[in-house]
């Protein structure tokens, strides 16, 4: 049963196209992107599999450019039809920059500071909780990870020119 | 085969174990009460935890996970006509009407009763079925292994066929995953672009947690969990008399378990499926049709007992044959693997203990579930209250650190990264993200066992037409793709018949 929702949007067409083109990329690059100086036969070699796949990817690809250049009527840019997700977009990007604080900062500092601003971020202006749910991660992951299970972090990139 | 039960017996009730079946049946009640998160992000949650455990003790957390969610996700269903896991939207059809009635007690008696007929029941079938499965798998060669696979990715793209094209985008999208690092067989580099670190390939861990994990929170950040206020609860515990004549519905109870078991089972099938063709067959049979979506507790018992004898289900391919039948099992058979045991034919020889240690396991941890929330049902309802954007942003930070510990690889952080906004943007256009996941899982299945019976049948797969299992299996394959086609087409052609023209 064909979705109408989703048959209007250009969003999926453009997904699926852009899935398609990124495997056919792969397929006509997979000669120098797989080693295959071994001296199996090509059915018991390395590219047999990666190369069915990505023809699958292609002519599963098909319907979403053909919709994508061809346009039914009525079909528009959405991505559900609920607009732009503003708020997980900032959400993303401080999750991007906690990634980063991770390397840089370490895990003491990145955690709580990515937790309060995603907090702030999706209006939580409750002040106990602002610090609280911050400091009570924090300490989890501390306890459960650094002291629990002793896995290693890497020194804080900030603190590496003070450590002599 | 005695010594073995018991001394699996023996195994499960260690401290150890059960505090891990205690602790994970808990998150899993948590997680399945709170409509938008779901077992599944409890156990990739969970996950790098689990890797510093003993196997058996792994699995039982992550197992009470499982089960845990289902048990939940009925709670908020009967309550609030919100369900915790989708599967539980059928339990709501009976369930909330008779809490409307002032027969909420009845109803959540019900879903209990239900969810813990069915769990027992799964886990007997696995008991009694594994061994059978395992024995035939046991002359299972690569073409055999590589029918079942087939079988296993046909019925997923099936089971999203109204998503056809997405779907097998996906599919091949997780099979591509599964191709880059170094291949196993002849050590060649594959698609790792020239970098050190893409070497070891995509795990399937921080894909499934980048999924599940972040994809799932950064969606909850933007959708409220909590719709109502309305809560209908009369006393803090079950009321346990309301129980005891439930049992006069034991026929459904056991018709409904078995239909969960078989459809966990299938692979991509799925819990929502079990739970509806138990409901449609317990109002089938029932002399009470009538009362069916007006308020019965039999259709709370059918629904509930059909998605909570899914894991069980779902293990028995997983433990015989070694393909997991959906994302939840595939994140199973990771914990297998690190752990260096290899599910298949052999499991249950080569680990008796372990087997039967998960068979009691599963079977405490459906007693556990059901004793946690009829002696803590007021405060388990109370959990839906909790903000979801809270628990969003917390589960982020929980799953990036414990990504990064399972390796201590910060490139396994950015991969769950990457795979959060792909989930949250395939969670939003509804694209079946769990034909991504089963291609990332059976990938290296179906690969491996590709070139094995290319090489047997010299460059041919002939050689798939003379083997009778494989035979059977193929035209299995093919009534699953052309039995539902045919269904579809004489839907649509009454559909036709009885609009008006």
């Amino acid at each position: 049963m064909p979705d109408i929702k989703r048959l209007s949007s250009r969003t999926h067409d453009l997904l699926g196209a852009a899935l398609g083109l990124f495997a056919l990329v792969m397929l006509i690059s997979s000669p120098w992107q797989v080693d295959t100086t071994g001296p199996d036969p090509f059915y018991k070699g390395p590219l047999i599999f990666p190369l069915s796949v990505l023809s699958m990817m292609i002519l599963a690809s098909l319907p979403f450019w053909r919709r994508l250049l061809m346009p039914p009527p009525g079909a528009r840019w959405h991505l559900d039809g609920q607009g732009v997700p503003w708020r997980t977009l900032k959400v993303l990007g401080l999750l991007t920059f906690f990634l980063a604080g991770l390397v840089g900062v370490g895990l003491e500092i990145a955690t709580p500071g990515f937790l309060l601003a995603a907090l702030w971020v999706v209006e939580e202006r409750s002040k106990v909780r602002l610090v609280m749910i911050p400091v009570c991660v924090t300490l989890v992951l501390w306890i459960f990870f650094k002291w629990l299970l002793d896995v290693w972090f890497p020194m804080p990139l900030l603190f590496v020119p003070f450590s002599g | 085969m005695f010594e073995h039960l018991f001394a699996g017996f023996t195994a499960a009730f260690t401290l150890g174990n059960l505090a891990a079946l205690f602790a994970g049946s808990l998150v899993g009640i948590v997680v399945g009460i709170l409509p938008g998160l779901g077992p599944m992000v409890g156990m990739v949650v969970l996950l790098p935890f689990s890797f510093s455990f003993a196997p058996e003790i792994a699995l039982s957390l992550l197992l009470g996970v499982f089960c845990g969610g289902y048990f939940g996700g009925g709670i908020p269903a009967v309550l609030m006509r919100m369900p915790g896991v989708p599967s539980s939207l059928i339990t709501s059809f009976d369930g909330y009407p008779l809490t409307q009635q002032g027969q909420a007690q009845t109803a959540l008696s019900a879903t209990l009763l239900g969810s813990l007929g069915g769990g027992v029941i799964s886990v007997a079938v696995l008991v009694f079925l594994a061994p059978i499965l395992a024995h035939v798998a046991a002359s299972f060669g690569p073409p055999e292994y590589l029918a079942a696979g087939t079988f296993g990715v046909v019925l997923v793209i099936m089971a999203f066929r109204n998503r056809l094209f997405e779907g097998l985008l996906l599919l091949g999208l997780g099979f591509w995953f599964s191709t880059v690092g170094i291949d196993g067989a002849t050590l060649s580099q594959r698609f790792t672009f020239g970098t050190l670190v893409i070497q070891n390939g995509l795990d399937i861990v921080p894909i499934c947690l980048g999924l599940f994990g972040v994809g799932q929170t950064l969606l909850l950040v933007e959708r409220k969990i909590l719709q109502t206020q309305e809560m209908h609860l009369s006393r803090s515990t079950l009321d346990f008399s309301k129980l005891i004549p439930l049992f006069r519905y034991w026929k459904t109870l056991i018709r409904s378990g078995l239909i969960g078991t078989l459809i966990g089972l299938l692979p991509g099938t799925g819990s929502i499926l079990a739970s509806f063709m138990s409901y449609d067959a317990a109002k089938r049979f029932s002399p009470e049709k009538h009362l069916f979506g007006k308020g019965t507790p039999e259709g709370c018992i059918a629904s509930e007992a059909g998605n909570n004898a899914v894991p069980a289900g779902a293990m028995i391919p997983l433990l015989t044959l070694g393909i997991p039948g959906d994302a939840i099992s595939a994140v199973l058979l990771g914990v297998f693997t690190i752990n260096g045991i290899y599910p298949g034919p052999l499991l249950l020889v080569k680990e008796p203990v372990l087997i039967n240690t998960l068979y009691w396991s599963m079977l405490l941890i459906n007693i556990v579930c059901f004793g946690m929330l009829a002696l803590w049902l007021r405060p388990f309802s109370l959990i839906v209250k909790v903000p979801g954007k809270l628990l969003a942003v917390s589960i982020m930070a929980v799953s990036i650190v414990g990504i990064y510990a399972v390796n201590t690889r910060m490139f396994d952080a950015c991969v769950a990264v990457v795979m959060g906004v792909l989930g949250y943007i395939l969670l939003r256009m509804e694209w079946p993200i769990v034909n991504l996941v089963m291609g990332v899982v059976l990938g290296d299945i179906m690969e491996n066992r590709l070139r094995q019976t290319l090489s047997l049948g010299d460059g041919g797969l002939g050689i798939l037409f003379e083997r009778p299992i494989t035979l059977f299996i193929l035209i299995g394959t093919l009534l699953v793709i052309v039995v539902p086609l045919i269904m579809d087409y004489r839907k649509a052609r009454r559909l036709a018949e009885s609009s008006p023209p």
